[in-house]
């Protein structure tokens, strides 16, 4: 906490603070854009950042993922499209809320609980990052190596219909890590062409992998019709509604607890965090049967919870390299290209750009909450943009930010390739997160895997080394449970759509 | 059920003609990882295929939409040419060139005078704000063309 107070007037500077109102103001028009996911602007982001210091580029980031939750209620409340899977809870009653002339209200309501779970989940996150992070210290290889395997097998049971799929896509991310040059033995591995010698860096495949498919989505919804949404703003509603809000301290205490508990899982994410604060809201209420009629605790308990969620799920990625969502795991390659690697080495050797990142995240929670606010009135000016638009201007900046690291056109190359079959994957039912976390994870694997491959076999031999030992076997069992919960789903899914066939 | 049995064979026959190209490897000890890497995944199309030969899924409920190929086609193509042409007429020229193309090749079905200008409007002034933003303020380098 001492260091977090220290390193606080760092994220205050003016450079800092200019930076994290823009990408506080960026992230809620992005968020509030339907057709653009949260995972996919923060990844167009990433290269950008590569042109600023490591602090300033990470704030941008942070105000980014902060706000690109919040933005993405407000095309949940006005025309019931979530802007990310973590706004699905809030259309329930942030749609009807709408419906019946009170958009305003719903906002505010949004915004405001997003502020109060958000700042509850940062506070966790101060206090229990850095001494877990001092867990880590303890890891040997093969418990790194098993880590990065945790990260895929998360990664693969959150963000596919199916885990073999998920995995299959995590294991062709750690074959893409592969590419180029042996880090160990300098020897080319899968060279087939010239713009393979380097290797496939993450930001290209970042880009890739979530903006290419996403604009041949666009293109696929060319000419649908999105419902102008109906919003009068009106004076005197903000203290009416801060005063309605702060009297929800049951559906902003269940949001923000909910939100933190599962947030701190790996691979639960904000969806995950909404539903089950708004179904334990509903239970707990007293009229459970107003609840997705226009119930504003109904947007409190989402929104207090999909926020809260954010710093806790930075908990596993800043200590262990376990992103709890698909949008911390691009943010992991943020802190990568910036040569910051999460676990202790953040905290003792980074400890100015690390707690300057967390202060600010603290602060992008006021900022999110006042330039929504502001920006409200002016929100439904974005859902008019017309994704020819977004087409074109997706693929320029895609094109402009990987080029803009390396100077590369292989890099430009790499990613259009690498977008191109992942849209074709996702037409399969594969998904770029997976991938895209083999690719970051792929190094740590491998490195880690043959170094602890020489140890054993000087040492206890290869089974001894990797499949004894505590960490080991808690690691190991995180994974197979993982895996089994993961097709537990599966099998449920699979019964559910069977008994509904069944019937007449 | 028809696309993972396709996707899983192709998957698995991918597998095993990389795992079999790296038995001519220079260094066999470099590849050892992306042999185990490759020997898993062939395990898990295998799990794929077997898994779609056996479990019948619901079929999906209504009728879906037709996939646009030909307008994808099209942007796949518009693309491939802007990323052609983009090292010798230069990022600016060609991202414009591109804006442009996708507003009005896209756009053809809905376009009038008024639209047609209003986005040549919004490429220069799309491009007008990058270019002043990388270019003179952030100094960012870009493919170099005979005009920027």
């Amino acid at each position: 906490m001492s260091e977090f107070l220290q390193y606080f007037p760092h994220a205050l500077t003016v450079t800092n603070i200019i930076t994290l109102i823009l990408g506080t103001i960026g992230g809620l028009i992005l968020g509030a854009t339907p057709g653009l996911s949260p995972t996919m602007a923060v990844a167009l982001l990433v290269p950008f950042t590569f042109h600023m210091n490591a602090a300033t580029g990470l704030i941008l980031l942070g105000a980014v993922y902060t706000s690109t939750v919040a933005g993405g209620a407000i095309s949940a409340i006005l025309i019931n499209i979530p802007g990310a899977p973590a706004n699905i809870a809030t259309l329930l009653d942030g749609h009807p809320m709408a419906k019946q002339g009170k958009s305003q209200a719903a906002l505010y309501i949004c915004f405001i609980s997003s502020l109060i779970g958000g700042l509850f989940g940062m506070v966790i996150m101060v206090f229990f990052t850095p001494p877990l992070a001092e867990i880590a210290l303890e890891f040997g290889a093969s418990e790194m190596f098993w880590i990065a395997i945790f990260g895929i097998t998360v990664m693969a049971g959150l963000s596919s219909g199916s885990i073999l799929k998920g995995l299959i896509g995590g294991m062709f991310g750690l074959l893409i890590s592969t590419i180029g040059y042996s880090p160990l033995l300098g020897v080319p591995r899968f060279v087939f062409l010239d713009v393979l010698t380097g290797g496939v860096a993450i930001v290209p495949a970042l880009i890739g992998l979530f903006a290419i498919p996403q604009v041949f989505s666009l293109v696929e919804t060319l000419g649908s019709h999105i419902e102008a949404p109906d919003y009068k703003p009106k004076r005197g509603v903000l203290l009416r509604t801060l005063i309605e809000n702060l009297k929800m301290v049951k559906a902003l205490s269940i949001g923000s607890i909910a939100g933190t508990i599962i947030g701190v899982i790996p691979g639960a994410g904000g969806q995950v965090a909404g539903l089950i604060a708004y179904d334990q809201t509903r239970k707990f209420s007293k009229h459970p049967e107003s609840f997705g009629t226009g119930n504003p605790e109904g947007v409190a308990a989402a929104e207090s919870a999909n926020n809260a969620m954010v710093g806790p799920s930075l908990i596993p990625l800043l200590t262990l390299s376990v992103p709890g969502s698909p949008t911390a795991a691009v943010l992991l390659g943020g802190l990568l290209i910036h040569g910051l690697f999460p676990g202790p080495d953040l905290f003792l050797n980074n400890a100015d750009v690390t707690y300057t990142f967390i202060a600010s995240l603290v602060l992008g929670q006021f900022a999110m909450c006042v330039f929504g606010i502001a920006m409200s009135r002016y929100s439904y000016m974005v859902m008019n943009v017309p994704n020819l638009h977004m087409i074109a201007a997706v693929t320029i900046l895609a094109v402009f930010g990987t080029y803009s690291v390396q100077n590369s056109f292989d890099d430009v190359i790499v990613m259009f390739a690498l977008g191109t079959l992942m849209y074709v994957g996702r037409k399969f039912g594969f998904s770029p997160a997976p991938v895209v976390l083999g690719i970051i994870l792929g190094p740590i694997a491998e490195n880690n895997y043959l170094k602890g491959k020489l140890i054993a076999e000087t040492d206890v031999g290869m089974f001894a080394y990797f499949f004894t030992g505590t960490i080991n076997n808690i690691i190991i069992l995180l994974c197979a449970a993982s895996i089994a919960y993961s097709v537990y789903g599966e099998i449920r899914a699979h019964r559910k759509a069977a008994s509904k066939e069944k019937q007449p | 059920m028809i696309k993972d049995i396709l996707v899983s064979s192709l998957v698995l026959v991918g597998t095993l003609s990389l795992y079999i190209s790296l038995q001519w490897a220079e260094e066999p000890r470099a590849v050892i990882f992306p042999k185990v890497v490759l020997m898993i995944m062939a395990v898990l199309s295998a799990l794929l295929l077997v898994q779609s030969l056996l479990i019948k899924k619901a079929a999906t409920q209504g009728k879906q939409k037709p996939f646009p190929f030909q307008r994808a086609l099209l942007c796949f193509l518009m693309i491939v040419a802007y990323l052609f042409i983009m090292e010798s007429v230069g990022f600016y020229l060609s991202s414009f060139l591109f804006f442009v193309a996708i507003s009005f090749i896209l756009g053809r079905g809905d376009m009038d005078i008024r639209k047609a200008l209003t986005r040549v409007g919004v490429s220069v002034i799309f491009m007008a704000v990058l270019f002043v933003l990388f270019n003179k303020l952030l100094l960012v380098q870009t493919p170099k063309g005979f005009l920027f």
